[in-house]
């Protein structure tokens, strides 16, 4: 009977123990969740524009490396595709935006740079500069006249975040550790 | 073309290899170089190994296979791999060792705590040096501020431009509290609008505080940003703020840089630390797998070599033992194998002369050999090789035809033992053994033996053989039978007595003939009765008794006679018919059975000596009949072949007496009878006209009783040459060995 009990008791601590670790787990993937949450495409003034926003939580080794003052970079993959009769469908273009987000040691600043365009700016917190990165507005995508009008078309969309100026031989040999993030692509539809 | 092309594939990807192997070492420290390259470079490594290995794999297949057969060498093949590998191994091994703990004790050496912490004073001395000069300029800022407060919009612009050029500013711009822009005034030429001052300054002015900070420039130096508010601090929302941009003086910015530069890279070194050093240990251990599998199939190689001509060796041994001596190991080297390649090649050669030569010498003693064996079957005279036990080595066809039975069929059994079934061989062992329980070696002795046929005379000379290495000498008995010969010679002999008794004799026969009766014509009729009656009497004896001597003078003489015999075709089955008639009218009381040859019995023969024979025959027959109750006489005629030559057999058998144990073997000499009234010269007669026939005659006791004489005539001229064995009567044909 005291086997039995004690049996009982362990399995309900284990079980107790489990259930602590599945809740730890899910609220540390909450904290380094990494997913588009919006985005949407509008046509101003002739050409279509891009607004995403993007829920960065950034990973273990991603926070480490800035902290170590290794330079974070997002990339952001668009790709828009016409869709065809009995065919697969066109790839009408694709573009990539890429930024990079590093931490001044000297300034204690971060420091958001748009490696597109070379535009940089400056934040006194990592979340000022994350929040900055996780909205894109008004980014332009395809000049309307390049999309007929009355045809549907896809845009797809995916972000990724790689620990920057890494030895690619490191990372293939410590395959094992986070090396980058990357959410899952992210598609909707259009008709000019 | 396979075999040109694979040494240049081979060498090209060692080559690829190595280099991979050298970039990878490069590149796991920097990433700068050769990024693209770095998957391709592990896969070179990787595909490396995994050649490599499939490589061992087969050879190691190989090498099992070939000791579970066990193929000659692959012992050899198997230690050499063992001791190679050991010898490579363990020097790796320890290398390795030693590698991986510098290296993660070199790695952790560059994280040496002074290190960050000089690297971190370094950067707080650097920040001192730059607070100083931000608070510097945001007090001048604050006086710029103060300046232009109460300066209409109007004339803002000028008075701002002309307090940037009074001061170190590179850029001044007074932005209203909402983050409009007032008035701006750069140093340098301004392309497009200026930059909205970012949200935090305006917070914080609005805070009611001054804001300085050090930004990083896209540029790559360090801008000095402060911000002041304008007018009175009550009314916030409505003052206005300058905002003043100052560049950092280059010697410091350039010393900033370098430190934050260091700062940053040791960061990075920092963060990479533990990923360098498995990295690190990971293309070690790359380096080390390929060395060693390198190393592996390299023993592979080198035992190859090594063993390869062992192999040919102990296959080309294997070959020589099997009797191929041709066989030649192809030289590989010049070193001690080499040598003993060329050494066991020489070796063969030798072998091979020597077994040439050995197999010459064996042919001509064979030959030697065959040739004597040759004439020692066509030989007459019977030779025979003993033990000195008297175990038969060899004997020849004519010591069976002599002795009576096969000695040549009974090698290995001793005389003992053939004696016990043959009298011959008894009768002619008792007069051989004592010679040789004497130890006499050399003697000749001339020997009588009884067969049933008659008596043989044996000429027999002994010898010893000589020794032989460890075999024991024996002896050779040489023996011919002469009988033969010493009746042609007692014939002779006989021939010249008849020839002289028939002479001496029958000279005076006649004149004694001539008186008796004379004397008898003159006497008689003057004599007195009884006187007449007496002379009658002795005078009839007298002529009859010169009368028989007249014939037994002619009897000599017919025998010592040797006439040119005069060859006809005869047929025996007629002579025997009418032979047969008149002496079935002589004496019909004798019964006469008849079994001819109903194929004809025809050959070449002198007709009147045949006859004679065959009456020679009936007589002695019917002379030993007389007396006898059913007196019969069988006569036969049959065509038999004799060494593949016709003969006719002749057989004439009686149910009389037979013939007197005592004269057996005499039974053909002249003057030897039985009978009372005899000469003894009918026999002989008759063996003397087979004999110049070229045939042969025996006689024998019939086993049912009864004499039996049997003759072989020769059919032809051909046949005539043929030996008749004595054993002809069984119709075996000889075989003759060679």
């Amino acid at each position: 009977m005291h086997a039995t009990r004690g049996l009982h008791a362990g399995l309900k601590r284990a079980a107790v123990l489990l259930c602590g670790a599945l809740l730890a787990a899910a609220a540390l993937s909450a904290d380094t969740r990494f997913a588009i949450r919006n985005a949407f495409a509008e046509p101003v003034a002739g050409v279509w524009q891009l607004n995403v926003i993007v829920e960065t939580g950034l990973s273990e080794p991603a926070l480490e490396a800035l902290a170590e003052g290794i330079p974070l970079t997002m990339i952001l993959d668009i790709e828009i595709s016409g869709e065809r009769r009995f065919l697969p469908d066109a790839t009408v273009a694709e573009l990539q935006q890429r930024w990079e987000l590093a931490y001044d040691a000297l300034s204690g600043r971060y420091v958001v740079t748009n490696i597109n365009s070379g535009a940089q700016t400056t934040f006194a917190t990592l979340d000022e500069a994350i929040e900055t990165l996780s909205r894109v507005r008004n980014l332009p995508l395809i000049d309307a006249d390049l999309l007929e009008e009355g045809r549907r078309y896809e845009v797809s969309l995916r972000a990724s975040i790689d620990i920057g100026g890494l030895p690619g031989a490191i990372k293939v040999l410590v395959f094992w550790r986070d090396w980058s993030q990357s959410t899952d692509w992210y598609t909707w539809s259009i008709r000019p | 073309m396979t075999r040109r092309w694979l040494p240049l594939a081979i060498g090209s990807g060692v080559v690829v290899w190595v280099v991979a192997l050298a970039l990878l070492a490069v590149t796991t420290r920097d990433s700068q170089e050769f990024g693209r390259l770095q998957p391709w470079i592990l896969v070179i490594n990787a595909a490396g190994v995994i050649v490599l290995l499939a490589l061992l794999a087969g050879r190691l297949g190989e090498l099992i296979r070939e000791r579970r057969e066990q193929v000659p060498g692959s012992r050899l093949r198997t230690r050499s791999v063992a001791l190679l590998s050991v010898l490579v191994l363990v020097p790796l091994l320890i290398v390795f060792t030693f590698s991986v703990l510098f290296l993660t004790r070199g790695i952790d050496s560059w994280f040496h705590a002074e290190v960050r912490q000089g690297l971190s004073d370094a950067l707080g001395l650097s920040r001192a040096a730059l607070d100083l000069r931000m608070r510097e300029y945001l007090e001048r800022t604050t006086e710029i501020a103060r300046d232009l407060e109460g300066q209409h919009s109007a004339v803002l612009f000028s008075a701002l431009d002309d307090q940037r050029r009074r001061s170190d500013a590179d850029e001044l711009a007074v932005v209203s509290a909402g983050g409009r822009l007032e008035a701006y005034s750069a140093a340098a030429l301004l392309q497009g609008m200026p930059p909205a001052p970012p949200d935090e300054i305006l917070l914080q002015v609005r805070r009611g505080e001054r804001y300085v900070s050090l930004d990083p420039a896209a540029n790559g130096g360090y801008v000095i940003r402060a911000a002041v508010g304008m007018g009175q601090e009550s009314s916030l929302k409505s003052r206005r703020i300058l905002v003043a941009v100052y560049p950092v003086p280059q010697r410091l910015a350039d010393l900033a840089a370098a430190v934050q530069g260091a700062y940053q890279q040791y960061g990075r070194l920092s963060y990479l630390r533990e990923p360098l050093k498995i990295s690190f240990v990971l293309t070690l251990s790359l380096v080390l797998l390929m060395a060693l599998l390198a190393a592996v199939y390299g023993a592979f190689f080198f035992s190859d070599r090594l063993v390869q001509p062992v192999q040919d060796l102990i296959r080309a041994t294997r070959a020589v033992a099997k009797g191929d001596f041709d066989t030649q190991v192809p030289r590989a080297s010049r070193d001690e194998i080499g040598y003993l390649v060329t050494s066991f090649n020489d070796m063969t050669k030798r072998l091979a002369r020597a077994r040439g030569e050995a197999e010459a010498s064996r042919q001509e003693v064979e030959n030697e050999r065959t040739g004597l064996a040759v004439i020692l079957a066509r030989l007459s005279t019977g030779v025979v090789s003993l033990e000195h036990d008297l175990t038969i080595r060899v004997a020849n066809h004519a010591a069976g035809d002599i002795l009576g039975t096969g000695l040549r069929e009974r090698a290995g059994e001793t005389l003992d033992q053939v004696a016990a079934e043959s009298t011959l061989v008894a009768q002619f062992l008792a007069v051989v053994r004592p010679h040789i329980d004497a130890g006499q070696t050399e003697w000749r002795e001339q020997l009588s033996l009884k067969a049933e046929s008659g008596r043989r005379e044996i000429m027999c000379a002994c010898t010893a053989l000589p020794v032989e290495g460890d075999e024991p000498g024996g002896l050779v008995l040489v023996f011919d039978d002469i009988t033969q010969l010493l009746h042609a010679q007692r014939e002779a002999a006989w021939g010249e007595v008849a020839r002289r008794l028939a002479h001496e004799i029958k000279n005076p026969l006649t004149p004694i003939q001539l008186s008796a009766e004379r004397l008898r014509r003159r006497l008689l009729d003057s004599l007195g009765e009884r006187d007449a009656e007496v002379l009658d009497r002795a005078t009839h004896t007298i002529v009859q008794q010169v009368e028989a001597m007249k014939q037994m003078v002619n009897a000599f003489s017919d025998y010592a006679r040797a006439p040119a015999v005069e060859l006809a075709s005869v047929d025996v089955n007629r002579l025997v018919s009418e032979a047969t008639d008149l002496y079935h009218v002589q004496d019909a009381r004798v019964h006469f059975d008849l079994q001819l040859d109903p194929g004809g019995a025809v050959i070449e023969a002198d007709r009147g000596r045949v006859r004679q024979v065959l009456n020679n025959l009936l007589t002695n027959s019917l002379e030993a009949l007389e007396g006898r109750p059913e007196p019969m006489v069988a006569v036969t005629t049959r065509r038999v072949p004799v060494n593949g030559q016709g003969f006719v057999e002749l057989v004439v058998r009686d149910n009389g007496p037979g013939f007197h144990r005592e004269l057996a073997g005499q039974m053909f000499d002249p003057y030897v009878t039985s009978k009372p009234k005899g000469t003894g010269l009918g026999l002989a007669i008759v063996r003397k006209i087979v004999e110049e026939h070229g045939g042969r005659i025996e006689a024998e006791n019939h086993p049912q009783g009864g004499a039996q004489v049997r003759v072989w005539l020769p059919v032809d001229e051909a046949a005539r040459g043929a030996v008749v064995p004595r054993d002809a009567r069984k119709q075996e044909p000889r075989r003759e060995h060679a």
